[in-house]
């Protein structure tokens, strides 16, 4: 850990200034966290990009296996698969519903949870039960909601599709991002509501003398306040939407129905896990890494700029 | 934002700070106002309700009259099954043990690598941050196996508590969260104490942790959720049970008992209550003081 | 900029280096074949199988005090596959897995995770001594076995005599037997008999699911054909279509759901019937009033010729095992016609052994209800040990799902272009 490091030069050494940048006690803060990654994940992690150019797998210490150099036929047999085209159309599905929904939902019930409000504690723990669920709970639960002679085809009545929801390639990813976004929704507001602690109420007050209405100032002073919140909101949810796994893993038993809800993440582990194609897992595994990168970067550049 | 911040450095002291003006309303309209929030909260809450009562029903019931079962069925022995199948207070403990292992040091590193990563510049800067984007965006899947033969074997951390702490030890989300949250910290204020002398510890521990107590609560309830939640990583590391933690010996429950015992399915919302209660009591708790924390006060103090 | 890069990446590959150094050191196999010594065993963690454990953990430790066995429990279930996977990779397996799935015995056996039991002396004649013809589909394709079958649960028809009684159907002689009594047995259930579904398999995509649907079926009506045989897909037959059209007409009909169900269909009488092992009747006994017959055929046949599904579940030694000696011994001693005779007294799980009815008479007599599986068990297939086996399924369960379960393509057509992918896959 970082003991109390001497007192930062200031100006003192201009040529180290440059070569480091104004701050370099930063490395050693940022130190702890740097080693962690190495120590902990440079390994997993170049050694996927080392098995993604490999007909790879996992052996036993010791064995005699023969895992021939392939070069880049992992990552074109990837491009080219059909099952990895549908992973990635659900991924877009699920980013389209799922992000709107969260940022607008999560500010929404944040700023309405922060109010001076009856039962305030109640609100706030309520919303945040589905995060804490396990998996398996929260799971069975919706199964029960959407099955078949379930409660929401018993109130849709006639609209119910057919087959019914889990098991309709039409609705199934919907609903998966039904499902993610009413388990999560509680962490963002958590998040919103530590970033509404911090916007000055004298904002809140200038808008009022101004002349703006509740809403008004929602827009003017709230939404506005909270962008870096909602960079982290943002990329959070492509996150765990390029990461996908337990929905199509337990929610529609194994990508169901057809392979209709198959995600990038549930593909690599059936490949790289269940199957011992850990090459062609990597391969697909850092296509998406990529993929998410430049989406954060772009996301980064268009909500952080000043 | 930052240029509107940026003319309030210093924020008055306020009681009840941050509130929306929405405060002074006659009585009636605001319980009114309620009802959208109200019927929100029922959607939130219906399924953990469910989970209860189902794992309260000795038969299983998978219709809609199962959750508004008759007060006579209900019953404790699922909750009884479970505590003679595992032992509660050992698995607590490692539990309890294993999830505090990985908040200390989330929090102390954490807490380091945002804050230089949000208001040190330092070359390099934009590398450690897309590092830790890339981690975050890493499917755990992806890295399992390697990372298990790392560290149980290269390392030789299998049955130990360090092994089942270490690939969690630091949250990437949680460093991204303190940056975001130092970030919106005014720039004013970290200059008017590097002139005062003060050391970036210091005005790390004394200005701004203070101001940021409810990104670090948010940030431990987030971290929390995970090493509590997890299965699959501690199950891998330690075989031993007396070091197994309340998420991997309740999962042994359920697959056991969702093949065989009277009724899988009530055992199965009976695990995840048992596991899910803890947090909420410490939810509820620290929400408390979440609420109490405020720019204002601290910055006064 | 770039500092912070360089480092991390140096440091990192740095690391790569020295973790690569210090790999591969294995003790020669022919010293461990006979070396004595601690070993340590996993076993399920369902009760019955964790109390025969523990029996034959001390029996063993009783009279060998020099090599001490430790046991312990892995789950049955999704994820003991992947522990088993990840323990081979990085050597942490212990000697004996009471627990080995045939179906990833090929993939284990590849990862040079499995030490071939053949090589000990005489135990491919106490193999095939014990477990008699049916041993032959547990060697691998070099002709050794890598496993050792331990238990079976021949996969049968359970039918709730209540539910039928009221369906106004033939309690003790259920028409079972063929397709067609067999789906009009199933509409008389679903339309008279108060329950929503005539049998529900697991419609899901995980590929051991065909094992409990199509695969049974397939067994029976070929006569005792595995899914492939000499790298030749078997399924895209005559048989195989009929098996899977018969199926189809189940979904078709919602007889059988598209969908998964809550809990257990069977036990909690959502449905009639239920395709399954011996190893449920604990579960249904004094839940369900049930009965049990053979799977069914096209056109009936004598039960006595009926072939089913095996379920059986091997032990595996795994390479990690340094006292492979001992492994061996303690692997003779849990299987022996005594400690078999335990495994069905506390599971009722059928041991893989020939003769049961003869072997175990007093345990038959006692429990009746198990005697028709007893029989069962003398008549079962395996998944064929093929490579690229578990990928073969799930690239069968990708086509069935398609063309039987929701009907969206015929099934000569998704049989056809399945069998062409299996058969590369299985010939790699």
């Amino acid at each position: 850990m970082a003991v109390s490091a001497p007192a930062p030069a200031g100006a003192r050494r201009p040529r180290l200034q440059t070569l480091l940048g104004e701050q370099p006690i930063g490395y050693l803060f940022v130190a702890p966290f740097v080693i962690f990654l190495i120590a902990i994940y440079a390994y997993p992690f170049f050694y996927s990009i080392y098995m993604s150019f490999y007909d790879y797998f996992f052996a036993a210490p010791g064995a005699v296996v023969d895992r021939p150099f392939v070069g880049l036929a992992n990552y074109t047999r990837a491009v080219q698969d059909p099952l990895f085209h549908i992973a990635l159309r659900n991924v877009v599905i699920f980013l389209l519903i799922n992000v709107p929904v969260t940022v607008v939902v999560a500010m929404v019930l944040a700023t309405a949870l922060n109010a001076a409000i009856p039962l305030r504690s109640f609100f706030r723990a309520a919303y945040y039960v589905p995060y804490v669920t396990a998996s398996v709970a929260a799971v069975s639960i919706w199964l029960w909601l959407f099955g078949g002679p379930g409660l929401v085809n018993k109130v849709s009545g006639p609209l119910a599709p057919n087959p019914t929801w889990l098991v309709n390639a039409f609705w199934v990813m919907p609903i998966i991002a039904l499902y993610v976004t009413w388990k999560g929704l509680g962490l963002y507001i958590l998040l919103y509501l530590a970033a509404l602690q911090n916007i000055a109420k004298e904002l809140y007050e200038a808008a009022s003398v101004d002349g703006a209405g509740r809403i008004r100032s929602f827009l003017v002073v709230t939404v506005p306040g909270l962008r870096p919140a909602t960079l982290l909101v943002v990329i959070t949810s492509v996150i765990t939407g390029a990461n996908l796994f337990t929905e199509p893993y337990l929610l529609t038993g194994g990508g169901g129905p057809d392979n209709q809800s198959v995600s990038p993440v549930f593909l690599l582990y059936r490949q790289g896990i269940e199957q011992n194609h850990p090459g062609y897992a990597a391969a697909m595994g850092l296509l998406l890494v990529l993929g998410v990168l430049i989406v954060s970067a772009i996301n980064r550049f268009v909500l952080e700029r000043e | 934002m930052a240029t509107v911040t940026a003319t309030e450095p210093t924020v008055a002291a306020r009681p009840e700070p941050a509130q929306t003006p929405e405060q002074g309303e006659h009585g009636w309209l605001r319980w009114v106002r309620l009802i959208p929030l109200f019927i929100g909260a029922l959607v939130f809450i219906l399924p953990f309700y469910y989970m209860v009562v189902s794992a309260l029903q000795k038969d299983p019931n998978p219709n809609i009259s199962g959750a508004f079962p008759n007060p006579n069925k209900l019953s404790l022995d699922n909750l009884v099954n479970i505590n003679n199948a595992i032992s509660l207070p050992r698995t607590l403990l490692n539990s309890g043990l294993f999830t505090g292992g990985v908040l200390l040091a989330t929090l102390v590193f954490g807490v380091l690598a945002g804050y230089a990563l949000a208001q040190l510049h330092f070359r390099g800067r934009q590398v450690v941050f897309y590092t830790m984007i890339l981690l975050l965006v890493m499917p755990f899947q992806l890295l399992i196996i390697p990372l298990y033969v790392l560290i149980a074997r290269n390392f030789g951390l299998a049955d130990t508590l360090l092994g089942m702490i270490l690939p969690f030890a630091i949250n990437p989300t949680a460093v991204f969260i303190f940056r975001q949250f130092f970030l919106q910290l005014p720039k004013d204020m970290f200059e008017a104490a590097r002139i005062d002398g003060a050391s970036e510890l210091t005005i790390l521990t004394r200005v701004v942790l203070p101001l940021t107590r409810p990104a670090i609560l948010t940030a431990l309830l987030i971290t929390f959720i995970g090493p509590w939640n997890e299965f699959l990583w501690p199950f891998l590391i330690t075989k031993k049970l007396s070091l197994q933690p309340l998420a991997v010996a309740l999962a042994n429950f359920i697959s056991t008992s969702a093949q065989r015992g009277p009724n899988p399915y009530g055992a199965i919302l009976a695990g995840a209550t048992v596991l899910a209660v803890p947090v909420i009591i410490l939810f509820l708790i620290f929400q408390r003081r979440f609420v109490e924390s405020s720019i204002g006060s601290a910055v006064k103090g | 900029m770039r500092s912070i890069h360089w480092a991390s990446l140096g440091g990192a590959l740095a690391l790569i280096l020295a973790l690569a150094g210090c790999g591969g050191s294995s003790q020669t196999s022919s010293q461990a074949a006979s070396a004595k010594g601690p070993i340590q065993v996993w076993y399920s963690n369902n009760p019955e199988e964790v109390k025969w454990g523990e029996a034959m953990v001390a029996g063993w430790n009783k009279d060998h005090p020099q090599d001490q066995v430790t046991g312990q429990q892995i789950p049955a279930g999704k994820s003991s596959e992947e522990v088993i996977g990840a323990g081979i990779t990085a050597g942490t397996t212990p000697c004996l897995i009471f627990n080995t799935s045939p179906a990833s015995v090929p993939q284990f056996q590849k990862q040079g995770g499995l030490v071939p039991l053949s090589d000990f002396s005489g135990a491919n004649a106490y193999i095939d001594s014990r477990t008699g013809s049916r041993a032959g589909q547990y060697k691998s394709p070099d002709g050794k076995y890598y496993q050792m079958p331990w238990k079976t649960n021949p996969v049968m028809i359970f039918y709730n005599k209540d539910v039928f009684q009221k369906a106004g159907l033939d309690v003790s002689n259920p028409p079972l037997k063929t397709y067609d009594q067999f789906l009009t047995t199933s509409q008389a259930a679903v339309a008279k008999g108060g329950v929503r579904a005539a049998i529900w398999p697991a419609p899901s995509s995980e590929f051991y699911q065909p094992w409990f649907d199509f695969y049974p079926l397939f067994i029976a009506q070929t006569k005792g054909k595995q899914l492939v045989e000499n790298k030749q897909p078997q399924f895209d037959s005559s048989d195989g279509i009929a098996v899977a059209n018969f199926w189809r007409q189940m979904y078709a009909g919602n007889l059988a759901p598209k969908e998964p169900a809550q809990g257990d269909a069977f036990a909690t009488g959502q449905a009639a019937m239920a395709i399954v092992g011996p190893w449920a009747i604990a579960q249904y006994t004094g839940k369900v009033n049930w009965g049990v017959v053979p799977v069914p055929t096209k056109n009936g046949m004598d039960p006595a010729q009926i072939h089913t599904f095996s379920d059986q579940k091997s032990v595996g030694m795994y390479s990690s095992c340094k006292n492979r000696g001992t492994a061996w011994d303690f692997l003779k001693f849990t299987t022996s016609s005594a400690n078999d005779g335990q495994l069905l007294e506390l599971t009722g799980q059928m041991p893989m052994r020939t003769d049961l009815p003869g072997t175990y008479g007093s345990y038959f007599q006692s429990h009746p209800e198990y005697k028709l599986f007893a029989d069962q068990a003398s008549r079962t297939v395996e998944v064929p040990n093929v490579p690229n086996s578990v990928e073969m399924w799930q690239d069968f369960r990708a086509a069935y799902s398609k063309s039987v379960i929701f009907g969206n393509q015929s099934v000569d057509q998704s049989f056809k272009a399945a069998s062409d992918q299996i058969k590369t896959l299985v010939s790699q």
